[in-house]
């Protein structure tokens, strides 16, 4: 067995690495390329019920070409014109997880459902998109519509449910508690954020406010995974700023299974799955570790 | 955002202009920046210049471009970049394809080693036509009003293209593909600058990807090698919200 392997609900995954979601995986071409060149699942762009296009540019602000702000604006073809692009995407033989948004428990149960019949592998649930009204995050803070969209989804559908939340709450136990069906937790997703141009004396995104990721986010996600995995044990999947071997090693120490990618895309571009599971590697060589789940919550102090 | 001062705006057609700024940063030509208007929208554009002078040149199409054609000497200019994959530069006798304002980002390759393919709907839009001073120019327009009446494909059908050590194509994608068929069946070396929807310019948004590449990250410069077996290429592209459509013929 590859030391790499490892395991989140009862997917298999041949390396740590996801692509996250609303990176490169709205078109079903880009998700088979990416998980032909080393990724080992990709999670799709968040799909809702109907059409939307998104924001207007400028929607992502560059930071020193590591780090991001972004508001796409849940830029989506709506859920009856995806299924095309998730059975190109399926080509690659590897697990496709459907991210999915929506306002109600009904909204969310319809989506998976569809994306189960799509031939998703899992779903993960968009509770925390920091820069839509009346989606993500806003639905993501409220316990009670957390708790009834996990439950609905949880008896819609068969395959395994991720629920992906936000870091910008005052107390993510609660939401975690409430989001407890769930088999397993998606920690971060972006840090709610803004820039300003000073010679425009204007904001830079169109919609001002944004989600901040890459490596300046990593302490923030690292402390989520940890304080989650402590008081919750349930399995995790973490995300935010990894870009190397180390930080994803980190991450998986904190509590993490298995890791996503998304902004290391922008600044190492494709090939940085290739690289993580080299780096990965070879550091778990050095210090004598078997499996990734021999490490799992390895540094937790109880 | 980079910011810059415009130093020179020239009227290239009734419906094209050329806004010229300093800005040192090395590019090369088929690089592109995104322009960004503040208030109104960022939209990516060629660099119809590659000097310590730089160059876009823009048609009016939306909101963005629209406040872009209307700079004037001394505006702000505000962008980022350079960004994309360049044209491969050779020595020798070269061939551009231009379609409509595609020959912007044809322009800097321009010797006097060049021949041209210039190609618009009129004599009026027929772009850049007047830089082609050291080699053969070959005008094309829809209406037959200068050159040849009809596509860039009736005037590559009357050149020995074996003399050239490239061939540069950029236009609209339709004739992209025509011309791509009509090289591609002869063996002629090409290079073709693509052009889709894109947004985030990063290679992270996956607006502008085709079989998987990004055309702000991978391209916009596409080999003929690179652009055979492409499944999406001519056929079918994503609008602003991601949904699959084909394109028109």
């Amino acid at each position: 067995m590859n030391r790499l392997n490892t395991q989140i609900s009862d997917i298999r995954l041949d390396n740590p690495f996801i692509l996250a979601s609303g990176i490169l995986d709205e078109n079903g071409y880009t998700m088979k390329r990416v998980l032909d060149e080393g990724a080992a699942a990709v999670v799709t762009k968040s799909i809702g019920i109907s059409e939307r296009s998104g924001y207007h540019t400028p929607v992502v602000v560059e930071i020193d070409g590591r780090n991001m702000i972004n508001a796409i604006g849940l830029a989506n073809p709506g859920i009856d014109n995806f299924g095309e692009e998730l059975k190109i995407a399926k080509e690659s033989l590897k697990p496709v997880i459907g991210s999915v948004f929506g306002s109600t428990a009904e909204e969310f149960a319809l989506l998976s459902k569809k994306m189960e019949a799509y031939g998703a592998s899992a779903i993960e649930l968009n509770l925390s998109c920091p820069h839509v009204k009346g989606f993500g995050q806003e639905v993501g803070s409220d316990p009670d519509l957390v708790e009834s969209i996990v439950s609905e989804v949880k008896r819609s559908v068969k395959i395994p449910v991720f629920a992906k939340l936000s870091p910008n709450i005052s107390d993510i136990l609660e939401i975690a508690k409430a989001a407890e069906k769930a088999d397993a937790y998606v920690l971060i997703n972006t840090v709610k954020a803004m820039a300003i141009d000073i010679y425009a004396r204007m904001p830079i995104l169109s919609n001002s406010f944004g989600g901040l990721s890459g490596p300046c986010i990593k302490p923030v996600g690292i402390r989520y995974v940890y304080e989650v995995k402590r008081e919750t044990g349930k399995e995790i999947i973490g995300v935010g700023g990894i870009r190397t071997g180390e930080d994803a090693l980190e991450y998986i120490m904190a509590g993490a299974s298995c890791v996503e990618i998304g902004t290391a895309v922008h600044s190492d571009g494709r090939d940085i799955f290739k690289k993580l599971s080299l780096e990965t590697g070879k550091i778990m060589k050095a210090e004598k570790i078997e499996s990734i789940g021999e490490i799992i919550g390895a540094a937790i102090r109880k | 955002m980079i910011h810059s001062e415009v130093i020179n705006v020239e009227e290239n057609t009734p419906t094209v202009k050329t806004i010229y700024f300093e800005w040192k940063q090395e590019a090369k030509p088929g690089q592109f920046i995104m322009a960004w208007v503040p208030g109104t929208g960022e939209i990516p554009i060629s660099l119809s210049s590659t000097d310590t002078i730089k160059s876009i040149t823009v048609k009016s199409y939306g909101p963005a471009s629209d406040a872009i054609t209307k700079l004037t000497k001394g505006s702000r200019i505000f962008f980022r970049g350079p960004y994309g994959r360049p044209f491969s530069t050779v020595r020798g006798p070269t061939l551009l394809v231009g379609g409509g304002s595609g020959m912007a980002s044809l322009r800097p390759l321009i010797t006097n080693e060049t021949d041209a393919i210039v190609s618009a709907r009129s004599s009026a839009e027929l772009l850049f036509s007047e830089k082609i001073t050291g080699g053969e120019l070959f005008k094309v327009t829809d209406d037959g009003s200068a050159g040849i009446r009809g596509n860039p494909i009736d005037a590559l059908s009357t050149i020995d293209l074996r003399k050239y050590k490239m061939t540069y194509v950029c236009g609209p994608e339709i004739m992209l593909k025509k011309v791509y068929d009509f090289l591609n069946s002869r063996k002629i070396k090409a290079e073709f600058a693509m052009e889709r929807l894109m947004k985030c310019g990063i290679g992270v948004c996956d607006s502008c990807s085709v079989d998987g590449f990004q055309l702000c990250r991978d391209g916009s410069i596409f080999s003929i090698e690179e652009l055979r077996g492409m499944t999406e290429f001519g056929r079918t592209r994503l609008t602003e919200s991601g949904k699959r459509v084909f394109l028109n013929y």
